[in-house]
């Protein structure tokens, strides 16, 4: 190869216009090729998706592609014997044999039970890939699809309440517009996740313009470091925090945007005595009071002249109150002194911080935009993994977005933003277009979202036959079940009519990134047949029974990676861009992608039918841009006809391959959509006890006790195991965070971002503060030992560090690989997943959120000092 | 003539690397050699504590010392501020590397890539690079020249802006000229934020960070112990 490109006599060198694939937010990238080779890449100055910077990982990208560690064939395992450290004496294969292999499994699962197929799909990109792959499922017949560990360990609940909350996946502070900012567990614009790259320049004009950052978090993480105030809490114990800062505004002081509530929320809808709404008994539609009449009224009636939030009414014979007087009523009980004995949060901090947030929010001020008014609240309560990753996940993002809700500053200017959940669309086409929409109720449905299902309303709980059990989950996204200590008890309890007897994996490592690896392992050794495209042999694969040379995000299509733009795209006023993914150099050896793998299985297999027309479903594609449905397609064809979809017919693939992007401005009613979008927020969750009372019935069929105190309307904190281990040996509350430099486990191989996190004392090390230390006889750089109640131990050097809560032991991201295929990841970090218990008892009961905390205690390992 | 001098505010970089990332692409820098670095450094105590990250590279000294101490004069500051190595008359004896005070420089060992075999990438990037010589950030001397040749200005068009500084996330970094008092490099060094590393230090580094402006806040403690 590389004399053959030594021998060409023409000087290549270009610029091509693509995306970056080493995280979720596809930012747009330009790619140098010269003869042949990828040189340089830089980020697309042209695109408002990442505006011409690049996060490290981005740039990095290069060593990536290159690592002549990658796949390059189709490999089979000759040793039948499958576990940790076991080789599986790979052969080369061809890709004939490999498809043939495949497909018949497939065939026969299918006949049997197409529930039997197990897929799993990384977080680490949302490209095209992942369409193919969850369409694919939906059409051999199979619920069993699957995020690997990001979900898990990002998104139950902060999804779950950005869903319910913004219509979007997540949220933000209005960079241009937000005075003030609280973060809970998040390093929005700091680090690695949502939009980094470009929330990290409008983070920096923020801090640069004055914004006010709270940062509440054990660590002095990246947000924290930029922050003006760092709030060092316990971890865990956010929620609590939150519902004494509501205590704050509601009882102490009164501060409260009446208006918003009234018209945006649930609050205003009679609550009966049970915990439900109290119905229309013609219409079924909540009712609220009009004090104008003194009448109930449907929440919807056009004649309502002021909502009641307040008082006792009598419908229907009974007594009932508004949700609003309810919520207020029942935080009294979280003073700012109790939550004090639970965060380690002083109690007057707690009141400061929630008067300083509810002076900032301005209520009742507004602005001008582009000749229109619209509310002006300068102030945003933000959650993300941090707060979320406990066994009280969704209570805790339910109560620190009340926060927001309670000020009326949800999606609108200079308040907290939900990531682009109305678009109107390209002004020639009218397409991507989506809003969130009315439930019957008059709450909000999400309008766009990452794969079909909707987070409102939630699904009807069934009994299970999903691995994942999702069907007693439905505010739940990612199950641990898949992969659980205790899920053969469960299966056998739920009846589960069939095993899962082949995985097709793309891309993940859930060996490294869903919990303790020894749990997965044992999880994944049962299922007989897996089939793993990655791009380098990991500890998954080391569980395969054939492994696929998958492509680097330089080497293949993608079509709209930016569509749905709920987490990568910014929020806020600028510019809508979509770009496309295009191979920049041919591809080498074998490779292929994972989407052209699907496509000819599914071809093979007979039901190209069925995928055809899943994803015309997926794509959203109507005539003539529809997928035909008697022929495998290409995709380079489902790129050209959902680009033409949305953009029209002179803007197929061809035009995105010249242009790279297309952008338009955003329009204010978009950004700040609220105050013209007829849907309600629920600040009481009366769906949460309905559908307890249904979950309740299903597991008492089946003899299976599941915690229900999490189903309840109004917000609550529940302490988490850590929080209930009274052995003072254990002393530590363990926890990990996100690298700036990692995307999970899938950065850990790059060369690059290897020797920076050498360079970083908090990358690959355990830190601790120095009076632990000092107390411990352990000094920095010692090697210890981190173990958790349960025993489960990992060892790693220490990181001495005056930034983290004295109680608190962190450690950064999905490292301590050991698998050979990855030698620059091989032994680099310490694997914090070890510590995890992967079961019901550490799984948020609400949304099956695993509980990412551990109490730990630490002491030095024998050999000392490393 | 111009004198290059860059800015670097603490108070936008969070210390994501990309710089060091940007560089290592710009420059092909082989393994274990990283021009541009960021470290990072805690201030204060619990709970009154910041980290601060930290980008390091070689300052482009009025007075280097690593220029003194070069027998050869392969080391040498040029008209516009550059300090720069050139590497066909550099011996490798490495009397720079342990003269500067900023461990700004890396002697380049051995011809080795960052895996057991070159990858087409580095056999492409590293042929800039001569074995056994010592190598340092040049301000993207090439890149900066080459933009100006084509009639643009470093500091404000990318294509003549060293690529650290076009690519920083948090736009923290800055380029121009130094002897032009309207350049925002002079406006910032003017600014009354900014500081040198090693105070005092008769090198006077032509890079100058800003200062974090983080106020150590008491760390949510209302009697601020
Ligand atoms: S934020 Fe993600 S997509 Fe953007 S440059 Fe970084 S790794 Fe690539
Ligand atoms: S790229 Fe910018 S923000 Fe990142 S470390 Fe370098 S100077 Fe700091
Ligand atoms: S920083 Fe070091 S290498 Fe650079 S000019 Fe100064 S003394 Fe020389
Ligand atoms: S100026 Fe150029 S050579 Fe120097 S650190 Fe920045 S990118 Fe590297």
């Amino acid at each position: 190869m590389n004399q053959e490109l030594h021998k060409k006599t023409e000087r290549e060198d270009r610029w091509i216009p693509t995306i970056c694939g080493e995280c979720y937010n596809a930012c747009s990238i330009l790619v140098r090729v010269v003869n042949g080779v990828v040189r340089k890449i830089e980020g697309n100055p042209d695109s408002p998706i990442g505006m011409g910077r690049l996060c490290p990982k981005g740039t990095a990208g290069i060593m990536t592609m290159y690592d002549p560690n990658r796949v390059n064939a189709p490999l089979k395992r000759t040793n039948p014997e499958k576990g940790i450290g076991v080789d599986p004496r790979w052969q080369e294969i061809t890709w004939e044999e490999a498809l043939a292999t495949v497909a018949e499994k497939l065939k026969k699962v299918r006949r049997e039970d197409p529930k039997k197929l197990f897929m799993m799909g990384t977080t680490t990109t949302v490209s095209i890939q992942r369409g193919v792959s969850v369409s694919f499922a939906t059409a051999f017949g199979t619920p069993n699809h699957s995020s690997s560990g990001g979900g898990l360990h990002c998104g139950n609940g902060a999804h779950f309440a950005a869903g319910l909350f913004h219509g979007s996946w997540s949220m933000v502070p209005d960079f241009e517009y937000c005075q003030y900012a609280i973060y809970f567990g998040s390093s929005k614009g700091h680090a690695a996740g949502h939009a980094a790259n470009i929330n990290a320049q409008m983070a920096a004009d923020a801090r640069a313009r004055g914004m006010k950052l709270v940062v509440v978090d054990p660590l002095c993480s990246f947000a924290a470091a930029k922050s003006t105030e760092w709030v060092p809490i316990r971890p865990g114990t956010d929620g609590a925090m939150a519902l004494a800062m509501i205590n704050t505004l509601l009882n102490e002081l009164g501060i409260y945007d009446a208006e918003y509530l009234q018209k945006h929320t649930n609050a205003p809808y009679l609550i009966g005595p049970d915990g439900y709404y109290v119905k229309d008994l013609d219409s079924g539609k909540p009712l609220v009071w009009d004090l104008g009449t003194g009448a109930p009224k449907c929440f919807d009636a056009s004649d309502v002249m002021d909502y009641a939030l307040e008082g006792v009414f009598e419908v229907q014979g009974t007594r009932c109150q508004p949700a609003f007087t309810l919520l207020r009523e029942h935080v009294k009980s979280y003073t700012a002194e109790k939550a004090e004995t639970i965060s380690t949060v002083p109690a007057a901090t707690i009141r400061r911080l929630a008067r300083e947030f509810g002076e900032h929010s301005r209520i009742g001020s507004t602005i001008i935009m582009d000749g229109k008014k619209f509310p002006f609240r300068p102030v945003a309560a933000v959650v993300f993994r941090g707060a979320q990753g406990h066994k009280n996940s969704a209570h805790t993002c339910y109560s620190i977005e009340l926060l927001n809700q309670i000020v009326g500053c949800s999606d609108v200017v200079g308040g907290s933003l939900g990531f682009n959940p109305v678009s109107f669309g390209h002004p020639d086409t009218g397409q991507p277009a989506f809003a969130p929409t009315p439930a019957p109720d008059g709450l909000l449905c999400p309008g766009t979202w990452l794969t079909p299902h909707r987070i409102y309303p939630p699904r009807d709980p069934a009994p299970p036959q999903t691995m994942g059990l999702k069907e007693i989950h439905p505010l739940g996204q990612s199950s641990p079940y898949v992969v659980s200590a205790d899920q053969e008890e469960l299966w056998t309890k739920f009846n589960l009519s069939y095993r899962p007897e082949v995985m097709l994996n793309y891309g993940a490592n859930p060996v490294m990134t869903m919990g303790n690896p020894g749990t997965v392992i044992e999880a994944l050794k049962k299922i007989p047949f897996i089939v793993s495209s990655n791009l380098f042999l990991n500890e998954f694969t080391d569980l395969a029974d054939i492994v696929l040379p998958d492509t680097c995000y330089m080497e293949r299509y993608d079509t709209l990676p930016n569509s749905p733009p709920i987490l990568n795209h910014p929020a806020g006023m600028g510019e809508w861009g979509f770009a496309i993914g295009q191979p920049v150099v041919p591809r080498q050896y074998q490779r292929w992608d994972y989407g052209e793998f699907i496509l000819e299985v599914a071809d093979r297999i007979g039901i190209t039918r069925e995928l055809n027309a899943v994803l015309n479903m997926f794509y959203g594609l109507q005539p003539p841009y529809e997928l035909p449905p008697d022929r495998k397609t290409t995709r380079e064809e489902l790129a050209d006809l959902h680009l033409k979809f949305n953009f029209g017919a002179e803007r197929g693939l061809q035009w995105f391959k010249e242009h790279g992007l297309i952008k338009w401005p955003k329009k204010p009613e978009e950004v700040y959509w609220r105050i013209h979008n007829k849907c309600r927020v629920p600040v009481y969750m009366e769906f949460m006890k309905r559908t307890g009372t249904k979950v309740k019935k299903i597991l008492e069929l089946f003899d299976v006790p599941l915690d229900l105190s999490h189903y309840e309307a109004l917000p609550d904190w529940h302490p988490c195991p850590s929080h209930q281990v009274k052995d003072p040996q254990f002393d530590l509350y363990a926890f990990y965070y996100r690298d700036v430099l990692h995307t999970n486990s899938a950065t850990m191989e790059n060369a690059w971002l290897d020797e920076a996190s050498e360079i970083n004392p908090y990358s690959y090390n355990i830190t601790i503060h120095p009076a632990v230390g000092k107390k411990k006889g352990i000094q920095n750089g010692d090697l210890i030992w981190v173990e958790s109640v349960s025993g489960r131990k990992v060892r790693g050097k220490v990181n001495l560090s005056e930034g983290i809560n004295p109680e608190g032991l962190a450690v950064a991201g999905c490292m301590g690989h050991w698998a050979l295929g990855m030698p620059k990841a091989k032994g680099k970090g310490v694997l914090f997943n070890e510590l995890l218990e992967l079961d019901m008892n550490h799984a948020d009961p609400a949304n099956m959120n695993l509980d990412l905390c551990v109490k730990v205690k630490i002491y030095r390992d024998h050999q000392g000092r490393s | 003539m111009a004198r290059w001098g860059m800015v670097i505010d603490l108070a936008r970089c969070i210390g994501c690397a990309g710089c060091q990332m940007a560089c290592k692409a710009e420059n092909g820098t082989p393994p274990g050699i990283t021009w541009c670095r960021v470290e990072v450094k805690d201030i204060g105590n619990f709970p009154a504590v910041r980290r601060i990250p930290l980008p390091v590279q070689c300052m482009h000294c009025r007075e280097p010392e690593c220029e003194k101490v070069c027998p050869t004069g392969a080391t040498e500051k040029t008209e516009s501020g550059i300090v720069r190595v050139d590497s066909e008359l550099c011996m490798g004896c490495r009397a720079c590397v342990l003269a500067c005070p900023y461990g700004a420089r890396y002697f380049y060992e051995e011809k080795k890539g960052y895996y057991e075999t070159l990858s087409l990438f580095e056999e492409l990037a590293y042929k800039r690079h001569r074995v056994g010589t010592v190598t340092k950030c040049d301000f993207c001397q090439e890149r900066v020249e080459r933009g100006l040749d084509q009639g643009l200005k470093p500091g404000v068009d990318r294509e003549a802006t060293p690529a650290c500084v076009f690519n920083c996330m948090t736009k923290g970094r800055f380029f121009g000229d130094l002897d032009d008092p309207r350049s925002t490099v002079s406006l910032l060094v003017a600014s009354g934020r900014a500081f040198q590393l090693l105070p005092g230090h008769p090198s006077d580094p032509q890079v100058y960070y800003l200062t974090p402006g983080t106020t150590l806040s008491a760390g949510g403690r209302e009697d601020g112990k």
